[in-house]
């Protein structure tokens, strides 16, 4: 305070560097785990689901030249943060049969991660969220997406076509697993 | 025009500041002034953690536990997050506690302190029913049993019970309602109720000063005033710290907060509820019938009453506590009511010694919960199915409930039944001597007529029976030669009482195609009297015709995993 004698002015001054000092250690002393606390899951994987195949359907059932089909893909159990739970649904594929032979793509728009539709009438993949556009093979035909469609790995067991999820970072041109 | 000057010049924060730190202290500075800062401190760490809490909690029956043994096990400093929360909230009640004195001894709640005093009795009753709403919100074995004798308290209350009761705890049962209920009214209602009285709490301090030492003259009052910041805030800062120190060792040595097993509706459970509940919980065993719930209602009733009406009893103008004997004396006795009750209740507890064995088999059966919860994750089914996913969990269930009773231990009436069950030496030992201890010794086969005779054979040829039967158990490590150098004995000796072939019916003794596999296990236990398994001789209860088929087949697969494991592989499962 203003009379306070001038030989209280170092002791004051004293006392307001320890109380910053004590405010600060208490701060910091709680800061650093709450920041390693909610960076927890930065590093972590929260959401497994195992990289097996999943059963689809029998491989015979996609035509050559048919329109495509959006398939549900199912993994029969997935680790949630604490929870573990059965038969989730990850995502969704559209599978068809061309003159390479069998595709099958993500539904997952690589733009921002909308649902790739079908567009019977013009017969190419449509992005119903920004107007992205595919090729039936999964070329960018228009719209902001900077790339095609991703590809799903596929494989046929006992005549069943089976597809393995993966998880694609949207946006870019460069197609990248997260 | 530095940074400071421009957001002065709009903002105007320089006067707020000063305001707000330059508030003299009449009388000078004072360690006897620090406890509401140091609550004030508490009630900002409750929050912080309190948010970060929330970060990774989910209110609902099926996932409240769950999530919170995911804080403790698997978030990085979760355990110390959660550990901070739960042992700030007593150290909120222990502050308050002391700032309540302090400020009664200081004679606070006489004019013109009146609505600051009332302010802070409400604020202390907003704690404890903090402390309540969060006890339930692990969804874990204490907090679920604690919180159904409150509300159970609540529904006993006059006219009103049943009706209060469901309000609180949303609907007739405890479920997903009462959890984001008391969610609700723990991280909303709550903490907004909390922050406005400690606005309106703090904007009274300043507008009539700190209470001041009742012992100096108003002279020695003013002359000796020191400035808020910063002689007083320095006191404030140093209790803080302690307090903060003691919170944090506290909870570094108990290693964050317990978290007891899932709440199980069906179990028993002995409820304890926190410490600061303790003086209420040892006063309720005192009395019975309607008496009970005038104390489980009156008491808090009648300690927050006295409190508020403090102030309009005792309306002279002395401070000094010497001269106010009624008011000390009363408060005396009230610290040591409730000191005493607090102590008769840990008193009866320490002594009690089956109620400290049945406290380890609840903290085994936490354990348990929390290390399959890191390993499998919970099912959706939430809470208690954490256990369904340790390894043969159902058949260890049927076991225990259905079989142990006549396969292990001392009053055993049938075969032993463990580690090695049909394993090679198993089987020689059978074969060699059916009716001793170990196999039919203790059953109703055991050495009469008719009963299974010793085989005579010995060596290669016992080998080769034991190999025979062994065969039949599925186990792949067969050797084949002796498997069909066992045949041939079988035909010579054997199957003049039993068959071998698949669903003929024997003459006196067990089909033995497949015996030990999975399938006929699951058979015989569903008619061990069958007409291919012991026919009229049978001893062994029907027990397992009344086991669903999946259950049969589940503990087929138990008994039949048995012959590769060890006893310490048994052990390792655990009691279920």
């Amino acid at each position: 305070m203003s009379e306070a004698p001038p030989a209280d002015g170092g002791r004051r001054r004293f006392l307001k560097v320890a109380t910053c000092a004590l405010g600060g250690g208490i701060a910091g002393t709680v800061l650093v785990p709450a920041t390693r606390y909610l960076l927890y899951p930065v590093d972590t994987t929260t959401v497994t689901t195992g990289d097996e195949p999943i059963d689809v359907m029998p491989e015979a059932r996609i035509k050559k030249g048919a329109p495509p089909l959006r398939v549900g893909l199912v993994a029969p159990s997935e680790r949630d943060a604490w929870g573990s739970v059965q038969n989730v649904p990850l995502g969704a594929a559209w599978v068809l049969r061309d003159d390479g032979g069998l595709k099958a793509w993500s539904a997952v728009c690589p733009h921002l991660g909308c649902s790739i539709g079908y567009d019977a009438g013009d017969k190419k993949f449509r992005c119903p969220c920004h107007d992205s556009s595919f090729s039936l093979a999964g070329e960018r035909l228009g719209g902001p997406t900077e790339r095609g469609m991703d590809p799903l790995p596929w494989d046929v067991k006992d005549g069943r076509l089976r597809i393995t999820w993966v998880r694609y970072k949207v946006g870019g041109s460069t197609r990248e697993t997260t | 025009m530095s940074v400071r000057d421009w957001l002065d010049e709009r903002t105007g924060y320089r006067a707020v500041v000063k305001h707000a730190l330059e508030e003299p202290v009449l009388g000078g500075a004072s360690l006897a002034y620090v406890f509401g800062s140091v609550l004030l401190f508490v009630l900002i760490l409750q929050m912080t953690t309190g948010i970060l809490l929330a970060f990774y909690y989910a209110p609902s029956a099926t996932d409240a536990w769950a999530s919170v043994a995911n804080i403790e096990d698997r978030v990085t400093m979760g355990w110390l997050v959660r550990g901070l929360h739960h042992h700030g909230a007593s150290a909120m009640v222990i502050v308050a506690g002391l700032h309540l004195v302090q400020t009664a001894v200081w004679g606070a709640y006489k004019r013109p302190r009146e609505m600051n005093w009332i302010i802070g009795v409400l604020l202390l009753g907003l704690i404890m029913a903090f402390a309540l709403t969060g006890y339930l919100l692990p969804w874990d074995q204490t907090g679920y049993w604690a919180t159904k004798v409150a509300t159970g308290i609540a529904g006993s209350s006059p006219m009103i019970g049943d009706q209060l009761k469901a309000a609180v705890q949303g609907g007739n049962e405890y479920g997903n309602l009462t959890l984001t209920r008391f969610f609700a009214l723990h991280v909303f209602v709550l903490p907004a109720l909390t922050l406005g009285l400690v606005a309106i709490h703090l904007a009274l301090f300043r507008k009539h000063g700190v209470t001041p030492h009742w012992w100096k003259s108003e002279d020695a009052l003013a002359r000796d005033v020191q400035p808020f910041w910063p002689d007083q805030l320095f006191r404030d800062f140093v209790a803080m710290a302690v307090a903060f120190g003691g919170i944090l060792a506290w909870t570094v040595h108990e290693h964050g907060a317990r978290l007891d097993a899932p709440a199980d509706p069906s179990s028993g459970f002995d409820a304890r509820p926190e410490w600061y509940f303790r003086p209420l919980f040892q006063a309720l065993k005192y009395f019975g019938g309607s008496m009970e719930r005038i104390v489980a209602l009156g008491a808090p009733v009648v300690v927050g009453g006295f409190l508020l009406a403090l102030p309009f009893a005792d309306k002279s103008r002395e401070r000094a506590p010497q001269r106010r004997p009624i008011v000390m004396s009363l408060l005396a006795v009230g610290g040591l009511c409730v000191a005493a009750l607090t102590f008769l209740s840990y008193r009866e507890d320490a002594g009690d010694a089956s109620l400290a064995e049945r406290q380890v088999a609840a903290e085994t059966r936490a354990q348990k919960a929390r290390v399959l919860a890191e390993l499998y994750g919970v099912p959706a089914a939430g809470g208690t199915s954490v256990f369904e996913t340790a390894t043969f969990y159902r058949a260890r269930v049927i076991w225990a409930k259905s079989c142990a009773k006549c396969h292990e231990g001392d009053k055993r009436e049938g075969p032993a039944i463990g580690a090695g069950y049909n394993t090679r030496a198993w089987i020689r030992g059978f074969l060699t001597g059916p009716s001793s201890e170990l196999y039919f010794g203790r059953s109703k086969l055991a050495d009469k007529e008719g009963a299974m005779k010793p085989v005579d054979y010995t060596g290669a040829d016992l080998d080769a029976l034991v190999e025979m039967v062994y065969a039949e158990t599925g186990a792949p490590d067969i050797d084949a030669k002796k498997v069909a150098r066992g045949h041939e004995i079988f035909e010579d000796d054997c199957s003049n009482c039993h068959e071998r072939e698949v669903g003929k019916e024997s003459v006196s003794a067990p089909n033995l195609y497949g015996r030990g596999s999975r399938w006929w296990l699951a058979q015989f236990i569903a008619t061990p009297g069958g007409a291919t398994f012991f026919g009229d001789r049978n001893a062994m209860p029907k027990i397992g015709a009344d086991l669903s088929p999946a259950d049969r087949d589940e503990l087929a697969r138990y008994i039949t995993w048995l012959r590769v494991a060890t006893p310490a592989n048994v052990h390792a499962l655990g009691d279920p």
